[in-house]
C-alpha cells in the first residue's frame, strides 16, 4: 500500500509541472508583463521607471526559462511567495481562506451525501410507485437548472423574500449557522439531484442481485434487505465516488462564495483572476491540481478498504 | 419496524430543525445588537488595492484613507459653489516666494497640536507628536520610485532634486541595502529654527500645489509605522485623522473607530445658500466625527449590495443601471415603495468628463489637414449626447460642450461647441468635403470604417457602444466596435495602435490644468495620458503658461484660446459629464455630496434607534413556505407508506400461511 501511494505521488509531479507550465503560458500569452505591472501599480498612468521597477521587483524581467523554473519548481517546494497585487503572503491567505471554504463546502457535501442516500433508498424502496416517479421528475427538473440560477435565485428567495439568512457576510464570532444556512441550502439543492439519480442506480443494481433474491426467499423483511444488505453493498461505489471530492472541499465554491461574501478560497481565486494576479493564480491552480490528484489517490485507497475483493500493490 | 419509527423520527428531526432555524434564522449580517450602536454601515464593490497613503489613488481607497490621513488643506464640506480649500493640518496659508531663477518656494507651517493615533509601532503604543519632519518624510516616500506615487509625472521635472533623489533610492536598492531615508531631500527642506515649518522648492511656479497638499499623499507619515509594518503598511495606515483603522480583513471587512488622539475639529458653521433649509447646518459647531465607527463591508455583487440596502443593513449605496430601474418610477421620481421606506436619492455631477478621442497618428482618422479635421468634426456633429445619456445612462449625466465640468475655473455655462449640435446633413457635407462622399472611399467604393476600441464589454457597455455605432453610422460611415480584454486594450493605448475610444477623465483636483493637460504634446507617449497623441505646438505654448498661472481673467482668455484651437482640430469630442446617484435611508443625515472631497464621512450622522426599529420591521422571516413545503412532502409520502406496508404485511401473511 505504501509503495503504491509513493508511486502515485511521484507520478503526480510531472502532471503538476505540466499544469503549471501550461498556466504560465496561458497567462503570459494573453498579457504582457508590462500591462500586468500597470494594472497592479495604480489606476493612474505610472511612469516607465515605475513600471520597470515593478517588473524587476516581481521577477518578470528575467528570461522566460528562469521565470518558468520559478513558476514551477518553487510551487513544488510550496514556496508560494507574495501576491503581485497586494504583496500579501499567499500562504497566509490560503490558510485564512481554507476555513470558511471548508465550513460551507463540507456542510453542503455531508448534507448532499446523506440526503441523497436517504432519498435514493426511499426511491428504491418505493420503486415503481408514484414516489419513485415523482423523485425522478423532480431530480431531472433540478438537474436542468443552471448553477448560476440556483445562486442568484436562491439568494433572492431565501435571503431576500423569505429572510432566512443574510444576503452577504461571514463573521463566525456572531454565530456561524446564520451565515451558512442559505448558501448551504443552495449548494444542497443544486447538487443533490445528480447524486440521487446516481445512488438510486447503484441501489437498483444491487437489488437485482442473486443474494437479494436468496435473502427474500429466506424470509428477510424488505426493509431489512434494503437497510442491511443492499445499502451496504451499494455503499462501495458511493464511497469511492465521493472520496474524490473531499480534498476539493478546501477550495470551496467560486460563485457561491462570491455572491454571499464568504471569504474562502473560491472568492480568493475569483479576485486574483479579475486582477491579473499571476502569483496567486498559479498557487491556486497548483493547489487545485494537487488536491485533485490526492482525491484520485484517496479513491483508490478507499476502494481497497471498503471492497475486500480489491487489492492494490 | 424501521418504517414504523421513521415517522416519529422524521417529525422530531423536523421540529429540531425548526428550533435551530428559529434561533439562527435572521438575515442580519452583523452581530446581534450592533446596529443599535453609533455605527455607520457602508460597502465597497472592490477591495482597496493598498491603503499606503503614498500609493493609494482610487475613490474606494480615498473614502477610507481620507478620514485617517488628512492633509494640510481640505475642501470645505458645505461651501461647494465654487469648491474651496480650507486649512486642516496647516496652521496658516503657505507663503510663496519667487526665486531669482524663475522658480518658487512654498513654505508651510503645520499645527502644533497634532498626534498620531495610538499604535503598537510607537513606544508604549502611544501616538507621538507630529512635526514638519513627518511631512518631509511623506515627500521622500513620494519620490521613492519603489512605492509608486501616482502623480510622479507632475513633480519629477519640477521639484528640485527629485530625479536625483529617486535615482539614489534605486541605487541603494541595487546594493541590496535599505534605502537611505536620512539623506536630505533638496526639494523639500526643514527649517532648522522651527520644527513646524518646511519648504518645497520648485523649478517653476506650480499653483496647483495647494490641491496636492489637500490629497492624502502629502499627509504626515510616521517612519516608525512604515518600518514596523513594512509591506503590511499597505493594510495598516497610521495617521492623525478623526478615525483610525482598527481591523481590516482583506476582501471582507474594514472597521474604523474614532481616534482618541485626533485634534479638535468642528462641523462647519457656514454653507451654501439652501444648506440651512436642508438641515445641513443643524450640527454646526459640533465636534467631528459624528459617528463612532465606520464599517466598510466589501460586497462585490451589486445585486447583493442593493438588496442589503433595501433590507436596511447598508445605510447608503450608489446606484447602477440595474438598481436604478428598480428604484425609479416612470416619472423620474423615486418609486412609491422607496418613498414609503423614507429613502432619499441624490444626484451629483462629478468633476469628470467622458469623451471620444481619435488617435492623431492614425492614417485615416488622425492628421491635422483641413480634410482630416472635417472628418472628425462630422462625427462630432452626429453624436447625440442627450440621447446617449437618456438611453444608456438613465438620464444621469449632462451633455458636455468642452472638457471642463461645472465648478472648474474656465467652465462657461453659455458656451456652445460649434460641432456639438446634431446636424446630420452638415456632417454628410463635411465628409464629402473630406473626400469620402456618402461615407465611401472613392478609390475602392467601400464605406470607410471607424474602429472604436474598448475593453471587454459588459451588458451595460454593449448598450452604450450600440448607441454610438447607430448614431455615427447615420453619416454613411461604418463603425466597428473592437472589444478586447482590458490588458490588451491598455497595451493598445500605450503603443498608440488604437483608432478611437470612448474614455473618461476624473479630476484629481479642481483646476483646469488637470483637464487641459490631457492634450499637452509632451504628455503623449508610452504611458502618458494624452492618448489622442495630439501635438499642437501653439496649444502647448499656451498650456505651459496656463499651468503656471493663478486664476485670473488672463488665464481665462488663454484657456478659451486653447479650447477653440482644440475644437477646430477635434481630436477630442467632449461627450458628457457623468453624475453619481446615491441613496440613503431616513436615519442618515448630512449627506451632501462633494464633487472632489472624499472625507465627507466625517460629517455623517446616524439615528441608530430609528435604524434598529426599521430593520426589525422590514426583516421578519416568512415561515409559511417552509411549513408548506414540509407538509406537502410528508402528506405526499403517507399513501406510499401505506401501500408498501400493506405489501410487506401481505407477503408476511402469505409466508405464514405456507408454513
Amino acid at each position: 500500500m505504501l509503495r503504491f501511494i509513493l508511486r502515485r505521488l511521484l507520478q503526480a509531479i510531472p502532471t503538476l509541472l505540466g499544469v503549471l507550465t501550461l498556466t504560465w503560458f496561458l497567462f503570459f500569452g494573453t498579457a504582457s508583463a508590462e500591462s500586468i505591472a500597470r494594472r497592479n501599480l495604480s489606476s493612474k498612468d505610472p511612469t516607465p521607471a515605475q513600471v520597470q521597477g515593478w517588473i524587476k521587483e516581481h521577477g518578470y524581467d528575467q528570461p522566460p526559462a528562469v521565470q518558468l523554473r520559478k513558476a514551477t519548481v518553487d510551487m513544488l517546494m510550496f514556496k508560494f511567495g507574495k501576491s503581485d497585487a497586494t504583496k500579501e503572503d499567499i500562504w497566509t491567505r490560503i490558510r485564512q481562506g481554507a476555513g470558511p471554504s471548508i465550513v460551507v463546502s463540507s456542510t453542503i457535501f455531508i448534507g448532499t451525501v446523506f440526503g441523497a442516500i436517504l432519498v435514493a433508498v426511499l426511491a428504491a424502496a418505493f420503486r415503481g410507485t408514484y414516489i419513485d416517479k415523482t423523485t425522478t421528475i423532480v431530480c431531472v427538473l433540478l438537474m436542468s437548472v443552471v448553477y448560476t440560477v440556483y445562486v442568484i435565485g436562491g439568494q433572492y428567495f431565501l435571503s431576500k423574500q423569505l429572510r432566512y439568512g443574510p444576503i452577504w457576510g461571514f463573521d463566525p464570532s456572531s454565530g456561524l449557522i446564520k451565515y451558512i444556512l442559505v448558501p448551504s441550502a443552495i449548494g444542497f439543492a443544486a447538487g443533490i439531484a445528480t447524486e440521487i439519480r446516481l445512488y438510486r442506480t447503484f441501489l437498483l443494481d444491487e437489488i437485482n442481485q442473486d443474494y437479494v433474491r436468496t435473502a427474500r426467499a429466506k424470509g428477510v423483511s424488505e426493509t431489512r434487505i434494503l437497510a442491511q444488505h443492499v445499502l451496504k453493498n451499494a455503499l462501495i461505489p458511493i464511497i469511492t465516488n465521493t472520496v474524490a471530492v473531499i480534498p476539493g472541499l478546501i477550495l470551496g465554491g467560486l460563485l457561491l462564495e462570491n455572491f454571499f461574501g464568504i471569504p474562502g478560497l473560491g472568492s480568493y481565486l475569483f479576485e486574483a483572476l479579475g486582477s491579473n494576479d499571476f502569483s496567486v493564480v498559479r498557487a491556486m491552480v497548483f493547489l487545485g491540481t494537487l488536491l485533485y490528484i490526492c482525491g484520485l489517490i484517496m479513491t483508490d485507497i478507499a476502494y481497497a478498504i471498503v471492497d475486500p475483493r480489491v487489492r492494490i500493490d | 419496524m424501521t418504517l414504523r419509527i421513521k415517522v416519529p423520527v422524521a417529525i422530531t428531526a423536523l421540529a429540531a430543525a425548526m428550533a435551530i432555524s428559529n434561533i439562527g434564522c435572521t438575515n442580519n449580517p452583523y452581530p446581534a445588537g450592533e446596529s443599535k450602536r453609533n455605527v455607520h454601515y457602508l460597502n465597497f464593490g472592490e477591495d482597496p488595492k493598498s491603503l499606503d497613503p503614498t500609493f493609494s489613488f482610487t475613490t474606494v481607497e480615498s473614502n477610507v484613507l481620507d478620514v485617517i490621513t488628512p492633509s494640510y488643506f481640505r475642501y470645505h464640506y458645505l461651501q461647494q459653489n465654487p469648491v474651496r480649500l480650507v486649512l486642516n493640518l496647516g496652521a496658516k496659508e503657505p507663503q510663496r516666494t519667487r526665486t531669482a531663477d524663475g522658480g518658487e518656494v512654498w513654505t508651510f507651517t503645520v499645527r502644533k497640536d497634532l498626534r498620531f493615533s495610538n499604535d503598537v509601532c510607537f513606544p508604549d503604543s502611544k501616538g507621538r507628536a507630529i512635526t514638519a519632519a513627518d511631512f518631509i518624510y511623506a515627500w521622500k516616500r513620494m519620490a521613492d520610485p519603489k512605492i509608486g506615487y501616482p502623480l510622479t509625472g507632475v513633480f519629477e521635472d519640477n521639484v528640485i532634486g527629485w530625479k536625483e533623489y529617486a535615482a539614489a533610492f534605486s541605487q541603494d536598492r541595487k546594493g541590496m541595502a535599505d534605502p537611505n531615508y536620512d539623506k536630505p531631500f533638496p526639494g523639500v527642506t526643514a527649517d532648522p529654527s522651527d520644527p513646524y515649518t518646511f519648504s518645497i522648492h520648485l523649478k517653476r511656479p506650480y499653483p496647483q500645489l495647494r490641491f496636492i497638499m489637500a490629497m492624502h499623499h502629502t499627509t504626515p507619515q510616521a517612519r516608525e509605522a512604515v518600518e514596523h509594518y513594512n509591506d503590511e503598511y499597505a493594510r495598516h495606515p497610521v495617521g492623525c485623522g478623526a478615525y483610525k483603522l482598527t481591523s481590516y480583513t482583506p476582501k471582507q471587512r474594514l472597521v474604523l473607530e474614532r481616534n482618541e488622539n485626533a485634534s479638535p475639529d468642528l462641523y462647519p458653521t457656514e454653507g451654501d445658500p439652501g444648506d440651512r433649509e436642508a438641515g445641513l447646518l443643524d450640527d454646526a459647531g459640533k465636534q467631528l466625527p459624528l459617528t463612532d465607527t465606520l464599517v466598510f463591508d466589501m460586497v462585490r455583487e451589486s445585486t447583493s449590495s442593493w438588496n442589503l440596502f433595501l433590507q436596511g443593513y447598508l445605510d447608503e449605496t450608489t446606484l447602477n443601471a440595474n438598481n436604478f430601474q428598480q428604484a425609479m418610477a416612470s416619472n423620474g421620481m423615486l418609486s412609491p415603495k422607496m418613498q414609503e421606506m423614507g429613502i432619499e436619492l441624490r444626484r451629483a455631477q462629478q468633476s469628470a468628463v467622458y469623451y471620444i478621442l481619435f488617435n492623431m497618428k492614425d492614417p485615416l482618422w488622425g492628421g491635422y489637414t483641413p480634410e482630416k479635421r472635417k472628418l472628425r468634426q462630422a462625427v462630432s456633429l452626429v453624436l447625440d449626447s442627450q440621447e446617449f445619456i437618456d438611453l444608456a445612462l438613465q438620464g444621469n449625466g449632462t451633455p458636455a460642450q468642452w472638457m471642463l465640468p461645472a465648478g472648474i475655473f474656465g467652465y462657461d455655462k453659455d458656451f456652445k461647441h460649434p460641432y456639438r449640435v446634431v446636424d446630420i446633413e452638415r456632417a454628410k457635407k463635411l465628409i464629402a468635403e473630406a473626400g469620402y462622399p456618402g461615407g465611401k472611399d472613392p478609390k475602392t467604393g467601400e464605406r470607410i470604417v471607424m474602429n472604436i476600441d474598448c475593453a471587454a464589454i459588459t451588458a451595460a457597455a454593449r448598450t452604450q457602444y450600440g448607441i454610438l455605432k447607430r448614431q455615427i453610422e447615420r453619416t454613411g460611415i461604418k463603425v466597428e466596435i473592437r472589444s478586447t480584454p482590458g490588458s490588451i486594450f491598455r497595451d493598445k493605448l500605450i503603443k498608440g495602435s488604437h483608432q478611437s475610444i470612448l474614455y473618461g477623465w476624473f479630476a484629481d483636483y479642481p483646476d483646469p490644468e488637470n483637464f487641459v493637460f490631457l492634450l499637452y504634446g509632451l504628455n503623449s507617449g508610452p504611458g502618458k495620458p494624452n492618448y489622442a497623441y495630439y501635438v499642437n505646438p501653439e496649444y502647448d505654448k499656451l498650456f505651459e503658461k496656463v499651468r503656471d498661472m493663478d486664476d485670473s481673467p488672463e488665464r481665462l482668455t488663454l484657456l478659451n484660446q486653447m479650447r477653440d484651437m482644440a475644437i477646430e482640430d477635434s481630436a477630442w469630442i467632449p461627450f458628457y459629464h457623468p453624475e453619481v446617484v446615491t441613496m440613503s435611508h431616513s436615519w442618515v443625515t448630512n449627506t451632501k455630496v462633494h464633487p472632489i472631497a472624499r472625507d465627507t464621512l466625517l460629517y455623517r450622522k446616524i439615528d441608530n434607534n430609528l435604524r434598529a426599529q426599521k430593520q426589525a420591521e422590514w426583516n421578519k422571516p416568512v415561515w409559511w413556505p417552509l411549513f408548506a413545503f414540509f407538509s406537502i412532502a410528508v402528506a405526499g409520502a403517507i399513501p406510499a407508506i401505506i401501500v408498501v406496508k400493506r405489501r410487506v404485511n401481505r407477503k408476511l401473511r402469505a409466508g405464514g400461511g405456507a408454513s
